[in-house]
């Protein structure tokens, strides 16, 4: 039993890291309707600046949090001005997929020439050592990770529905054309969009760059299950994201134990598979995914 | 320069530029074989045959990326099932020249287990889902030790020799690389250039208008994969042989498939010779930084092909074959003297006799949610008939056809169609329909825009033929009598509204329908249009085809129609005789309000 709670326990900080990283992406998928296969490379960019900042200017990695985020929001706006934007009415979907697969292949390789391949441990700060809560033993950075990720999401969604340029977002997702006819600009609202995706994955890499080290390739792992998440929670809902990987994060943490930890990704994709192909709208799909998938 | 004078030496040029093209493709080649024989240095030898390799893998994505237009960022997992097939049975004594087949054996089963289910996803999710695929195959490479060696991986022994595809020189390995290069050039250019490519290209630019088309549009595309698959799978065998060493890492990765599949790109997407370019001209920058910089270097090269990648999807989406066609110029118009008229009927206005029964629709019933679009509506279609269907909009006329041609399946009620072999058929599915000579037109006109409009046609044509020579002529003889004679080269996207409308008939009429479905082929078309329209629909009937016609122009209507069925609200409110019908009071409320009902 406490085993079982122990997994549990580890299954849902899991998915509160994988809920900081999908956030962004699923926002990005939702309003852009852009499929940012470079996402994990913000992620990996963003740990890469709470190392440099953390170790140059000795500070708590969480302070960094103040420059990283908006240096991932001006990398997002700045990749949705110059590569996303002039591709939005590309003949070929396809053609903004090799967009992204080329930004994220010419980070990678950045980092490699900067860094080497070897990874960078961010200084923790304690954010390493346990704390008991009841039966259950947790990381202190795990749970700040988790509360971020709570915080966040509520945040996110209340900006959506509550404020005006919440509102001009979201119609500009439903309908790019009327939204211009109403006096929004679609462009701008796609650049700000972009850029809170990648400030949201900004906020994340501070919190997850104490517990994980940073290497060039650490985003391709993060990416692939945040898609899992985007999917699973229906495309473009944020709260569907937050659950979709609560569930990922608990089916990983017992297929680790319960299948074999060389296994855990076989089953998560696997799911990710059949939900695809079955369900495209996601678990909590809602009707503007679905128009989206199948066109 | 006056229009007759270019006109031939256009066809002069075209010839001579082809020749051109070939002969530079040739060049090209020999140079992969020659250089690194004359130059004789290790490296280059390695080089070259990487060149090879790449470009044979690309080229094999092709079929799939480019042709069939299904963007598989997975493609690894074929290789490294050829890779592992190939070392395993080596590793058994067996011979990699058989165990190449092996490898393209499983690939073929995993390619079609892999993609079935994925093609109805699109765009960035049928890439999301063959990565996960591949993900899932190098995780399971990893598991199963006992049978490839997990994450240590798998050695070949030292065996030498022809029969072992492993050499001390390194000419003999160049040799089959580039052997398998030209199989996999010769199967690209194979199917792009027959019955199978043309139908793979229109099911990627539109794929319902591809099934109107009679294209079996998931066969089609099932064989494109399998074929892909296998070719890649071979690759990978020899790759094996030629590394010596192979491990799920490098063999199942996600690298390797964005390379594959980036090459591909940058020569040109769906070209037949672009994924050769773009593998001779981006694999020496990876083999030289590796190479010659070294470890100092690393990441190098992959944040060229990262910065290569990015511009060339701005700058030159069509990669450098796009790049090569808009240099040598862009395509004239074609010789062909109908001047966009569209041929008129004989003169002898007797209508045929009207046959026996060749369609019937009973009791059909559809519902969306609340909405009871169709309701409880049966007819009749008679042989060499012209049945106008008119209603208001939203009266569930499209909606009508859509289940007359398959794309709908009704809540209730059945259609038959009557075959060649005369017994009643009750298809189900737009092939079905497509095989018992129902062809329909879409409202919305759906060309393949990437498509010439010959090809266009030609994709209707090779619904009755098999070779291409044939498709073309019967394509030909159907622009020439659609007025479409003068267009024949041009990209269908560049042609007016009345043009689409015309090329959307001209398919279907390149089918030799029995029955033809006209979805308002005549709304937003000028009034000489809408005369040739009306003459060429009597032409077609009076060769014992019979048509259902929506239509909103009322002058064409009247004209045209032997019957008349207004549609209001999903039921059938009137039928007869077109000047009857038009003077019913209920018709002219449901057109006009009841006031005028009344008047």
């Amino acid at each position: 039993m406490q085993t079982f709670l122990q997994i549990i326990a580890n299954g849902l900080m899991l998915g509160g890291l994988f809920a900081i990283v999908a956030v962004g992406l699923t926002l990005i998928f939702g309003i852009v309707k852009v499929v940012n296969f470079a996402h994990g490379e913000f992620l990996m960019v963003g740990m890469y600046a709470t190392y440099l900042l953390t170790t140059g200017l000795g500070v708590h990695p969480y302070a960094t949090a103040i420059a990283v985020v908006p240096i991932l929001f001006v990398l997002g706006a700045l990749t949705q001005r110059f590569l996303i934007q002039p591709l939005m009415n590309a003949r070929d979907e396809h053609i903004q997929i090799f967009a992204t697969v080329g930004l994220s292949t010419a980070l990678i390789n950045l980092a490699l020439l900067l860094f080497g391949a070897d990874i960078a441990n961010t200084p923790n700060y304690q954010l390493r050592s346990q704390v008991e809560i009841g039966p259950v033993r947790l990381l202190q950075g795990q749970l700040w990770v988790f509360l971020a990720a709570i915080l966040l999401v509520t945040g996110l969604q209340l900006f959506l529905k509550r404020t005006n340029i919440g509102r001009a977002i979201r119609a500009t997702a439903q309908n790019r054309a009327a939204a211009r006819l109403m006096g929004i600009n679609d462009r701008f609202v796609y650049i700000l969009t972009f850029g809170i995706g990648a400030a949201c994955v900004g906020l994340g890499s501070a919190l997850i760059a104490p517990l994980y080290p940073s290497s060039p390739t650490i985003g391709t792992y993060f990416v692939l299950i945040a898609f899992v998440v985007v999917v699973l929670g229906g495309l473009g809902s944020i709260p569907g994201a937050f659950f979709g990987a609560l569930l990922i994060g608990l089916v990983d943490a017992l297929s680790g134990f319960y299948i074999g930890s060389d296994l855990r990704e076989a089953v998560v994709f696997g799911i990710f598979l059949v939900i695809l192909i079955l369900k495209p709208s996601g678990l909590f799909g809602t009707r503007m995914s679905l128009s989206h998938v199948s066109p | 320069m006056t229009e007759t004078a270019t006109r031939p030496a256009t066809a002069l040029e075209r010839t001579n530029r082809q020749t051109l093209g070939w002969a530079a493709l040739g060049l090209l080649l020999a140079a992969l074989l020659v250089v690194p024989i004359v130059v004789g240095d290790e490296f280059v030898y390695h080089i070259f045959i990487t060149i090879c390799l790449f470009a044979a893998l690309s080229t094999a994505w092709n079929i799939v990326g480019g042709y069939a237009g299904q963007l598989s960022l997975g493609h690894a997992i074929f290789y490294g099932i050829g890779a592992y097939a190939g070392v395993i049975l080596v590793n058994m004594g067996v011979s990699p020249w058989f165990g190449m087949f092996v490898g393209a054996g499983v690939a073929v089963v995993a390619a079609v287990v892999v993609s079935y289910p994925c093609f109805r996803l699109h765009g960035p999710f049928f890439a999301l889902a063959t990565i996960a695929f591949l993900e899932v195959f190098r995780v399971l490479a990893l598991h199963f030790r006992d049978l490839t060696g997990g994450a240590t991986g798998l050695m070949i022994p030292l065996k030498i020799g022809w029969e072992w595809m492993v050499f001390r020189e390194r000419l003999p390995a160049l040799l089959i690389a580039f052997g398998m290069l030209l199989v996999c050039l010769a199967v690209a250019w194979a199917i792009r250039s027959r019955r199978l490519g043309f139908q793979l290209v229109a099911t990627r630019e539109r794929e319902s208008a591809a099934r109107a088309a009679g294209v079996a549009t998931v066969r089609v595309r099932l064989i494109a994969v399998s074929v892909s698959a296998a070719l890649s799978a071979m690759v990978g065998t020899f790759h094996a042989m030629y590394l010596t060493y192979i491990e799920p890492a490098s063999m199942f990765s996600l690298q390797l498939s964005i390379q594959i599949a980036m090459f591909a790109l940058i020569g040109g997407i769906g070209t037949i010779w672009g994924p050769l370019l773009g593998a001779v001209l981006l694999v020496p920058i990876t083999e030289f930084a590796r190479g010659a910089l070294g470890a100092e270097a690393i990441g190098l090269h992959g944040f060229v092909y990262g910065l290569v990648l990015m511009l060339v999807v701005l700058f030159m989406p069509d990669g450098i074959m796009g790049v090569l066609s808009r240099f040598s110029g862009a395509r004239k118009a074609q010789d062909g003297g109908d001047e966009g008229h569209i041929a008129a009927a004989s003169p002898s206005r007797t209508p045929p006799e009207i046959g026996k029964p060749v369609l019937k629709v009973e009791n059909l019933e559809k519902h969306f949610g609340g909405l009871h679009v169709t309701n409880d509506v049966s007819f009749t279609l008679r042989e060499g008939e012209i049945l106008g269907l008119i209603g208001p909009n939203g009266a569930g006329k499209t909606t009508l056809f859509n289940m007359i041609s398959g794309f709908l399946a009704p809540d209730g009620g059945s259609v038959s169609v009557l075959g060649r072999d005369g017994t009643w058929h009750s298809p189900s599915d737009p092939g079905e329909y497509a095989a018992l000579g129902v062809g329909r037109t879409f409202q919305i006109v759906q060309p393949f825009a990437a498509m010439s409009v010959e090809e266009n046609i030609m994709v209707g044509a090779f619904h009755r033929f098999h070779a291409v020579a044939d498709a073309r002529e019967a394509a030909r003889q159907t622009a020439h009598r659609m007025g479409l004679g003068r267009y024949l080269e041009d990209e269908a996207s560049s042609l007016t509204i009345g043009g689409l409308k015309r090329l959307e008939v001209a398919r279907v009429m390149a089918m030799e329908p029995r029955v033809l479905l006209l979805d308002e082929v005549m709304a937003g078309i000028n009034r000489a249009d809408v005369r040739r329209a009306v003459d060429l629909m009597l032409s077609i009937r009076e060769t014992g085809v019979s048509i259902i016609a929506i239509e909103h122009v009322m002058q064409a209507v009247m004209a045209l129609s032997d019957r008349v069925i207004v549609l209001n609200s999903g039921e059938i409110i009137a039928e007869g005789d077109p000047k009857e019908v038009v003077r019913d009071p209920q018709v002219i409320e449901a057109y006009l309000g009841k006031e005028f009902a009344d008047a």
